[in-house]
């Protein structure tokens, strides 16, 4: 039998050496068929094996919908994960990839004014491009780099505009951020993407400015969002002795795929029936719209269910 | 044709329909891609869709099922969507394979009826699925439940194009 499809199959089409320890890869379907839809500034997981998952933004816009383009400067000192892009990762490699999350919910009318510390620059790229798609304008770049910036060809209209601000800080001054910001303050977006310094100053600027005409891109992996809003049970299989806790970020449903049991899910929702199984201890939490009461009493849709006590004991 | 004869309930059915998209993507999570013509192929699925028998990539392949050889929806939702939901749902969202207008699906499960020049079994309602929502990022899942369409094995195949009638046996 197949193995679950839990992402998205690409294949590296193109693997370009930009300089200054950055590499930009493009990745596609092997069909050439759509990708996955995206928000300007949407990131994506990149799965590399063994675990390896990282997360990086998407440097094209959503019409461009044929392809994900990534940059990936190399962290020497990093997790893994840059080295393995850069040293592994040829063209015409199949690389996973997750469903495109985020983005940057663009101010239509006012200006948009993003900040970004060298390959922070990835998401605004991307939505600089998708504005510049519309001919629209209602934005300003300011991007420090230490040295040559790379990137530059994918937003060259926009430079040339002069809707870019570079600031080399080999070279020059850093940009003296409050006082980018505090000419919008009564209207525009800002969004910025950097190192966390980058990211407190500009907190600090925008402090008094309402939480939907700010964005931050942050480096560090997405904040998990808990799956269920009930405390850590544990989790007993009777009828494979398998023993586990769920914790809320998890959820039942991970948990049990965690301890590779094939529970027959279908909608994930509680709505068709496909998962329902038999309990002996709890009691559980049941959330689905199929189980009648009496049927409640020893069975439970394990896609939306949780456990009201302690512990959880199903017959698997 | 012997092979269709099957014990259908004695209810006369006098609706006629008609094929307005039809759809199909070669793997999971990838999106929908209009075509004016399908090829259906009998015990088999759709030439180049993700349930193909044979080829299978799509998100629900781990678990075969017959009747998922082809999938239809109904255009009535999409209005309806639009009237009790406020919700736009495109012909490419709903990620079903044929897209048909005055076909009361719901009322066809265990039935054989043509479509286009293809004869088709529905074997079940489809129910949404919350995967459906990630994709599009529409909270799509409750209203989509009873009007998610409906699954069908291929018995005859041929092409199917737009335009097609679909009509009972």
């Amino acid at each position: 039998m197949a193995k679950a499809v839990k992402t998205v199959s690409t294949v590296v089409s193109k693997v370009e050496d930009l300089g200054n320890d950055t590499k930009r890869f493009t990745l596609v379907d092997q069909d050439d068929w759509e990708l996955p839809p995206f928000r300007p500034g949407a990131h994506i997981d990149v799965h590399l094996g063994q675990g390896l998952v990282r997360t990086y933004s998407l440097c094209n816009e959503p019409d461009d919908d044929r392809r994900y383009v990534i940059a990936v400067k190399r962290e020497r000192e990093g997790r893994g994960g840059s080295n393995f892009l850069h040293d592994r990762v040829e063209v015409g490699q199949p690389i996973s990839v997750s469903l495109p999350r985020g983005g940057i919910a663009l101010d239509q009318e006012g200006t948009n004014i993003f900040l970004a510390g060298g390959i922070g620059v990835t998401p605004f790229i991307s939505a600089i491009r998708h504005l510049e798609r519309r001919g629209r304008s209602n934005y300003v770049l300011h991007w420090t780099s230490r040295g040559r910036p790379v990137l530059t060809d994918m937003i060259a209209p926009a430079i040339e505009a002069g809707r870019v601000r570079l600031y080399d800080t080999n070279a020059q001054a850093k940009p003296v951020i409050a006082a980018i910001f505090e000419e919008f303050a009564g209207s525009g977006l800002a969004a910025c993407c950097g190192p966390a310094a980058m990211l407190k100053t500009f907190g600090d600027a925008v402090s008094a400015w309402p939480d939907e005409r700010k964005h931050i891109e942050m480096f560090t992996p997405p904040k998990v969002i808990a799956r269920s809003d009930v405390p850590p049970y544990e989790l007993y299989l009777s009828a494979s002795n398998k023993l586990a806790t769920v914790t809320p970020d998890v959820g039942l449903l991970g948990t049990l795929d965690a301890l590779g049991v094939d529970v027959p899910v279908s909608c994930g929702g509680g709505i068709c029936g496909a998962c329902r199984t038999r309990w002996t201890e709890g009691p559980p939490i049941h959330r689905d719209r199929v189980l009648s009461p009496a049927e409640r009493q020893n069975e439970l849709i394990v896609c939306v269910g949780d456990c009201a006590g302690q512990r959880l004991v199903l017959d698997l | 044709m012997d092979a269709i004869a099957i014990d259908q309930p004695e209810v006369t059915m006098s609706w006629q329909g008609v094929v307005r998209f039809l759809h199909k993507t070669p793997r999971a999570f990838l999106p929908m891609r209009s075509f004016p013509s399908l090829e259906l192929v009998a015990g088999r699925g759709i030439e180049g869709d993700r349930y193909f028998v044979g080829h299978e990539a799509g998100f629900y392949s781990h678990k075969p099922e017959e009747g998922r050889q082809v999938t239809l929806f109904e255009m009535e939702t999409f209005e309806a969507l639009q009237r009790d939901h406020k919700i736009e749902l495109l012909p490419e969202e709903h990620r079903r394979n044929v897209t048909v207008e005055g076909v009361p699906l719901n009322h066809l499960v265990g039935r054989r009826f043509r479509l286009g020049e293809a004869i088709v079994e529905a074997t079940r309602l489809s129910t949404p699925c919350r995967h459906i929502e990630e994709i599009l990022g529409k909270s799509v899942f409750d209203p989509l439940i009873n009007r998610s369409g409906l699954n069908c094995k291929i018995i005859a195949g041929g092409t199917l194009r737009v335009g097609d009638a679909v009509r009972p046996i």
